[in-house]
Formats: C-alpha cells, sequence, structure tokens
C-alpha cells in the first residue's frame, strides 16, 4: 500500500473531526485518524518481499519490528480512549437527552 | 538510587490501586505514606545525583540504550517533580476528610501523578506519546467526576480534541523514526544535524508542535481548557491549572532542545500566538461572570505570558517564561481552591451574588487576596519576579512591550472585578460550620511569598541562573504596578461594570466543537505555511 493513500485516511479523519456534528461521528473520526496512523506506521516498516516479524529460519527477510510493537501499544490505548469516550457519550445523552454538539454545548449549566 | 525514576512511577500507580482494593477507612494513611516515600525519593536522588543527572538514567529491562526505555533526568525535569509533589500534598490535604474517603478519586488522583512524573522524565519519544495520553485519559475522568451534565461535556470535548492532537504527535515520531531510525530523544537531538532530508524532519516538527500546542492550551487550540477547568471539582482544577496544563509547557521546551540543530525561526511565531493567547484569554476573561470560569481563562492568558518569554533567544528571558510557569502553578492552584472553598459555602459561582466574604470566611479571604497579588504581579509576590523578567527581555521591542502591559493591565481589571465578593454585606442566612482547609491554602500562600522574597538563591538552587538583577522594591516596578491598577480599575468602572451588549456577546461564545477542530487545522496550516513555505 502506498503512504500516500494511508495519509488520505488521516485527512479523511481530520475532515469528520471539522464537520461532523454528533458526538458518536466525532469519536469515530478519531478512530479513523487513529487507524490512518498505525496503517501509516506499519508501511513505512514494511518493504516488498518482507515476512512478518516472527523469529523463523529467514530472520534476515523480516521486516522492521520495532513498528509492530508500538502500533500493538497504540491500539490497546485506542480502544481504552473510544471506549471511556462512549461511555461517556451514554452519560451526556443522559444528561441532555441528545448527542448532538450543537443541543448540549448550547444549555446554561443548571446550578 | 538508580531505581528511583521507576518508583516514582510505579509508587503511585501501585498505592491507588491498593486503595482500590481494600476500600478502608484507613486508605488515607497509606496515600500520605506513599506520598512521603516519594518525596524523600525525589529530593534524595536530587541530592545525589545533583552535579551529574547523566549518570541517573535508568534503562528499563536492561536493553542497550538506544533500543530501551530511557527514564533520565535533568534540572527541568527535576523541578517539574518538586512541583508535582507540591501540588499532590496541598490537594491530599485539601480533600483530607476523616471517615469521608472518596477512594476511586484517589485512585485516579494518584494515578495522574504517577504518569506525569513518567511523562516528564522518559527520554522516549513513543513512551512519551503513551505517558501523554494516559494523562488525558486520567484527566478526562478527573473532570467528568462529579458526573453533572456540564462536567461530562467538557470531559468528552477534552478528551477527544487532545486525543486528536496527540494522533498528531504520533505521526511526527513516526516521521522521526522513519529520519533517524531511532525514537530515544537525546540519540535524535545528537544526530539532528546529521539527517539528509530537512522537509521531513520539518513536517515532524509543525505536527509535533501542534499537538503540544492543545496540550499547552495556545490561542487557536485553548477552547477546550475554559470548559474543562470551569466544569471539574475545585482540586481538579486545581490540579489541571497547576500542573497538567504545563505538561504543554514542558514538552514544548524539550522538544526544541531537541530540534535545536534544525535552526527554525520558532521564535517570531510562538511569540505571537503566545501574544494573542494571552490578550484572548483577559479578554474573555473580563467578560465573564463565573469565579472558575475567570480563573480558567486566567491560565490561558497566564500561559500566553509564558510563551511569550519562551519563544525569545535571549536565554534569560526564556528562564522567565518558564520560572512564570512554576509561579502561576503555585498561585493558580491557590486561587482555585479558595474558589472551591468559597463556592462550597455560598453554593453558586456567581460573581455577583457572591459578597462579604472577608466577614463569613477571613482566613478564605486572606489566602485568595494573596492569590489574587501574585497573579497580578504585585511586588513581594512571585509573580512579579517572573513577569518582571521577562519585562527586562522584550522591552527593547515597543510592540511586545506594549502587549504585555495591556495584559497585565487586564488582568488586574479582571481581579479588582473579582474582588468584589470580599465586600459588601453578609447574606448568608446559615453559619458556615465546616472549617476551611488551613494547612493545605497556608502551604501554597506561603510559598507564594518565599518565592517572591528570597527568589535568588531558590533559582540558584534549583536552575543554577543567577536572577539576583531583580529588584523587588524599585520605584519602578512600585510605579508600574500602581499604574496597572488605576488603569484596572478605570476600565473596570467604565466598561465591565456598565455589561454591555458586546460583553454579553462574548460570554455567551462557546465555539462548537467541530470549530475547534477546523481551527486547529487551520493552525497547523499556518505552522506549514510559516515554517516551510516562508
Amino acid at each position: 500500500m502506498n503512504p500516500v493513500l494511508t495519509f488520505i485516511v488521516v485527512l479523511i479523519g481530520l475532515y469528520g473531526l471539522a464537520t461532523s456534528k454528533n458526538i458518536i461521528k466525532s469519536v469515530f473520526c478519531v478512530t479513523i485518524i487513529e487507524s490512518g496512523v498505525i496503517l501509516l506506521f506499519l508501511n513505512f516498516a514494511n518493504y516488498e518481499g518482507g515476512a512478518i516479524p516472527i523469529v523463523s529460519e529467514d530472520v534476515a527477510a523480516i521486516v522492521d519490528p520495532l513498528p509492530h510493537a508500538l502500533m500493538i501499544t497504540t491500539i490497546v490505548i485506542g480502544s481504552a480512549v473510544t471506549a471511556l469516550a462512549l461511555i461517556i457519550c451514554i452519560k451526556v445523552f443522559h444528561h441532555y437527552g441528545s448527542t448532538e454538539w450543537a443541543q448540549i454545548l448550547r444549555r446554561e449549566d443548571v446550578k | 538510587m538508580i531505581y528511583v525514576p521507576a518508583f516514582l512511577v510505579l509508587i503511585p500507580v501501585v498505592t491507588g490501586i491498593l486503595i482500590l482494593m481494600f476500600r478502608n477507612e484507613r486508605m488515607y494513611l497509606l496515600a500520605f505514606l506513599a506520598q512521603t516515600l516519594i518525596t524523600v525519593l525525589a529530593v534524595s536522588y536530587f541530592f545525589v545525583f545533583r552535579d551529574d543527572f547523566a549518570s541517573g538514567a535508568f534503562v528499563l529491562g536492561g536493553w542497550p540504550e538506544h533500543i530501551g526505555i530511557t527514564l533520565a533526568n535533568d534540572r527541568l525535569s527535576m523541578s517539574f517533580i518538586f512541583l508535582t509533589i507540591l501540588l499532590w500534598w496541598v490537594v491530599l490535604f485539601y480533600k483530607y476528610e476523616p471517615r469521608k474517603t472518596d477512594h476511586s478519586f484517589l485512585f485516579f488522583f494518584l494515578f495522574l501523578q504517577g504518569v506525569f512524573f513518567g511523562l516528564l522524565q522518559t527520554n522516549d519519544l513513543f513512551n512519551l506519546f503513551v505517558f501523554i495520553e494516559l494523562t488525558t485519559i486520567v484527566a478526562t475522568v478527573l473532570v467528568g467526576f462529579k458526573k453533572t451534565g456540564s462536567s461530562l461535556r467538557a470531559a468528552i470535548y477534552y478528551l477527544l480534541i487532545n486525543t486528536s492532537g496527540i494522533l498528531m504527535f504520533l505521526i511526527g515520531v513516526l516521521l522521526l523514526y522513519n529520519v533517524f531510525g531511532t525514537i530515544n530523544l537525546l540519540h535524535i537531538r545528537d544526530n539532528m544535524e546529521a539527517m539528509d532530508s530537512e522537509r521531513l524532519v520539518q513536517l515532524a516538527y509543525i505536527l509535533m508542535m501542534a499537538g503540544i500546542s492543545i496540550k499547552a492550551a495556545i490561542f487557536p487550540v485553548y477552547t477546550w481548557l475554559p470548559k474543562a477547568h470551569g466544569a471539574a471539582q475545585s482540586a481538579v482544577s486545581a490540579l489541571l491549572s497547576g500542573l497538567i496544563v504545563k505538561s504543554g509547557v514542558y514538552l514544548f521546551i524539550r522538544m526544541n532542545q531537541m530540534f535545536a540543530a534544525l535552526s527554525l525561526d520558532y521564535v517570531d511565531f510562538f511569540f505571537i500566538i503566545g501574544a494573542l493567547t494571552a490578550i484572548v484569554g483577559v479578554v474573555f476573561a473580563l467578560s465573564q461572570k463565573d469565579i472558575k470560569q475567570i480563573l480558567a481563562y486566567h491560565t490561558v492568558s497566564q500561559v500566553g505570558i509564558v510563551f511569550m518569554g519562551l519563544a525569545q533567544v535571549d536565554a534569560m528571558t526564556a528562564h522567565g517564561g518558564l520560572l512564570h510557569a512554576f509561579h502561576h502553578g503555585m498561585f493558580k492552584s491557590l486561587l482555585f481552591l479558595c474558589a472551591g472553598v468559597i463556592i462550597k459555602v455560598y453554593r453558586t459561582k456567581n460573581v455577583s451574588e457572591i459578597r462579604g466574604v472577608m466577614k463569613t470566611m477571613p482566613f478564605v479571604s486572606a489566602m485568595m487576596i494573596i492569590g489574587m497579588l501574585s497573579i497580578t504581579g504585585a511586588p513581594l509576590f512571585n509573580g512579579y519576579i517572573s513577569k518582571s523578567i521577562i519585562k527586562y527581555g522584550i522591552e527593547a521591542n515597543p510592540f511586545q512591550y506594549a502587549a504585555l502591559f495591556a495584559v497585565n493591565i487586564g488582568t488586574a481589571a479582571s481581579f479588582i472585578k473579582a474582588s468584589q465578593i470580599f465586600f459588601g454585606e453578609k447574606p448568608l442566612s446559615y453559619a458556615v460550620k465546616k472549617r476551611p482547609p488551613y494547612v493545605a491554602l497556608a502551604i501554597l500562600s506561603i510559598l507564594c511569598l518565599v518565592f517572591g522574597v528570597f527568589f535568588a538563591p531558590l533559582s540558584d538552587f534549583f536552575f543554577t541562573v543567577d536572577i539576583s538583577h531583580v529588584s523587588i522594591l524599585s520605584a519602578r516596578g512600585i510605579l508600574e504596578y500602581a499604574l496597572y491598577l488605576i488603569a484596572g480599575y478605570l476600565i473596570f468602572r467604565l466598561i465591565i461594570k456598565k455589561d454591555g451588549s458586546l460583553i454579553q456577546r462574548l460570554r455567551g461564545f462557546r465555539p462548537s466543537f467541530e470549530t475547534a477542530n477546523y481551527v486547529f487545522v487551520l493552525y497547523m496550516a499556518a505552522m506549514a505555511l510559516h515554517f516551510i513555505v516562508l
């Protein structure tokens, strides 16, 4: 895959963040950016004909394992962020009856 | 002794988990114990490796240094560690209520301290990303801890915008790894001159700075800060405003050290951004009526002043900016904690409804006045020292000096407005039963005074920078402070008190989330235009 194509995935996510008016969609857009970043990392590590970075007989052919290790961590962190964001979404929906940014941000503080 | 950097990260986290596991009455003592242990370890580490911090670096897992994760310190990170320990002690005392321990709050509270130590000490860029993201997640939970509607919406706003910023930082890390083949901060710094593809490194600089700007809440991307700090409970606001925002300032210094050999012209750009941040923060603070919103917008403006100092070629002015970050950590936490006590008693946040605090709570109002004097830069208080160093550095340039002067006047006006709460009649129909947290407030206010009077030996001790040229009781300093107060009072009487339609419109200005992200993309484009094209 071409690094330019994966960078376009990141840009799609940024475009979505700058236009979507709903919390859930914003959460998805952050996830899309993250997927783009992960693909970008793996792209830079990969080369034509490289083997997966698991130690076997053909050690010389394997690609750089470091980006793979880093991206596992990123995926774990990303899932934590998504889970937390979605839980807060549910709570916000219980309080305001809506998940539209414009509607929840416009409300005055109740107190 | 060599394991201390790892213990600083582990002890708070493990203690937090223990507290959550054994939900016990006496668990608060465990938190105090852990905090004492951290303090002893950090202080002894500082004294052992004071002359040679490089020998105190610790490589996790016994790997070679260019592969493994290194935890290392220098004077900058050690000073931030001391400030962290201080603020956590203060909030621990502030929240201490026998027989009413909130275990899950203590867990997140201690966890945040651990990951913040990690952020300060790590020398590995990816590990840095992990710690930044962890601080964001834990801070999100703490912002939304009250579970009211406004705190939850602030929490999700905070989480999403910071995550998208930090992912840009991660792309920068990727580009650096691609160019240098390592993600060790020191190795990249040493090899910066030898790199071959300048464009990619510049792009990495822009992306990383964009992420850091969101963390530091500077001008176009500051919108999350007033929401989050205004909606969280006061103890959390004190930590976030006092310290977590400073992670952006810390990373700004670190990254500019790393990219030093690239000779990018970041000075002009970030000075303008800093000045805009300071002015915009003050203008919004003047329009607000909610006391926590006022304080939160002042965090924005003070971070702007910090950046005005940091974005200077002159090393002394940059040191002034750094010192201001530390002093701001002390007085802003003091102000937030005092405001928290007042809000709890009066059950409202509106400054035009709170009256007569001087009579109901003399101790708290004395402490709050110390905080206000510090933030407006009165002589003998710590805000004066750092603001003076920045002022000396930029007074040769009239535009820069005018910007700082305007911000100081605005700050004075805004705190004259906030100080209305002290006077007037006592409208409370009920008696104030609860004792104010004497210890927490006293520690911070005494430190504000100590750092304002004995600044020269303290700066020499922590940073080995000599700032004894600042004179506390010069005629010029006092005269300028009087000028700020008079001009601030006039602005308050003539403009703010009338509450015209413009001020009302500013108060109601709430940018939506997609607008904030749109502005973030534009901000990155502006940086690209400045650093690559021009």
